[in-house]
């Protein structure tokens, strides 16, 4: 498995522009996870999540051919994904997540609601489910992205973060130092 | 162990903790393939510019009370839509005032409706979800509207 280059996103972009679905369907098999792991940090429900990620895409159909930077897709699809995240929320009325602390325990409500995946996951992995959750939202965004798979390459993060590529890899390395001593894994990783 | 070693198993560990416990679900995946059939290639989009949830913050706190309707205004070169929004139903005015057609457009199908001869036009029983507007009118080309969730 390879990363994919800008270069291949920004032909995957045009063509689809120009009509070939497969290169449509790239994109998606690409990105979803990503438009996807955005609707969930918001903490939307199924529902509301599948409309945000629904609309995140049908824009795009509609802007495929006015993209100023084609090779940025991934940045475009997540800053419209926020936005429309955004939107949902303020319509039913909800409050929207203004703190780190607000969030910190989405991975304990996961395991909560869900017996079964509960009983399967090792508490190790439970655990390092709570110290991902008690990172900051930027962390959680960028190692998100630095897990996807397919892989998504440095200048894409960069696009989307809106972060130098040099930047990436010290960022990286602070984030999983912050998880690495979450008080959550402690004594569980080396 | 060096540091960026320790850091991919990390990164490994971390990704094979988070894999599977929200795989992204089929049919959202499944609805980001069938986006693409909503292709256009013979209008013209035309942008929201205003949306009072996001852009009148006092105005989305009265929302909230559940008194207005959301406003949403779409532009393009020669043709603005306004469009309010409540509860399934889907009110807008072409502006300049013409008439026209316009079809409601949302992922389980379309409907269309006529704008009278000062632009306006009404939906009715609208699905929850996103829709999107497409106005032909005699005067300016046709155009689509950007995406809003109902």
């Amino acid at each position: 498995m390879t990363a994919m280059g800008d270069q291949e996103v920004t032909e995957l972009v045009h063509a689809a522009a120009a009509g070939d679905a497969g290169a449509w369907n790239a994109l998606v098999a690409r990105f979803s996870g990503l438009v996807w792991s955005i609707a969930r940090q918001h903490r939307l429900s199924d529902a509301d999540a599948g409309d945000v990620c629904q609309a995140t895409w049908l824009r795009l159909v509609e802007s495929l051919g006015a993209l100023r930077e084609p090779e940025a897709v991934g940045g475009w699809l997540a800053t419209t994904a926020r936005r429309e995240c955004l939107r949902v929320i303020k319509h039913a009325g909800r409050q929207v997540p203004t703190d780190i602390g607000a969030e910190i325990d989405i991975a304990d409500d996961t395991t909560r609601t869900d017996p079964a995946r509960f009983l399967i996951a090792g508490e190790r992995q439970s655990a390092m489910r709570t110290a991902f959750a008690a990172l900051g939202e930027a962390c959680r965004t960028l190692l998100t992205m630095l897990i996807n798979d397919p892989p998504i390459s440095y200048a894409e993060i960069s696009a989307t973060l809106d972060m130098p590529i040099g930047s990436i890899g010290p960022t990286r390395a602070r984030c999983l130092d912050r998880l690495r001593k979450s008080p959550a894994l402690a004594g569980i990783t080396a | 162990m060096d540091e960026s070693a320790a850091d991919e198993l990390l990164l490994t560990q971390l990704h094979s903790a988070l894999d599977g416990l929200d795989p992204v679900p089929e049919s959202v995946v499944d609805a980001a393939r069938s986006a693409y059939a909503w292709r256009t290639i013979d209008a013209e989009l035309a942008a929201l510019s205003y949306d009072s949830l996001l852009d009148d913050e006092e105005l989305a706190g009265v929302r909230s009370a559940g008194s207005a309707a959301r406003m949403l205004t779409f532009e393009s070169a020669d043709l603005t839509v306004e469009v309010a929004v409540e509860r399934g139903r889907v009110m807008g005015q072409l502006v300049p005032a013409q008439v026209g057609t316009v079809e409601l457009r949302h992922p389980g199908g379309s409907t269309t409706e006529q704008a009278d001869e000062v632009g306006r036009f009404s939906f009715d029983g609208v699905p929850r979800g996103p829709f999107s507007l497409r106005c032909t009118t005699a005067d300016a080309a046709t155009i689509v509207t950007d995406w809003i969730v109902l």
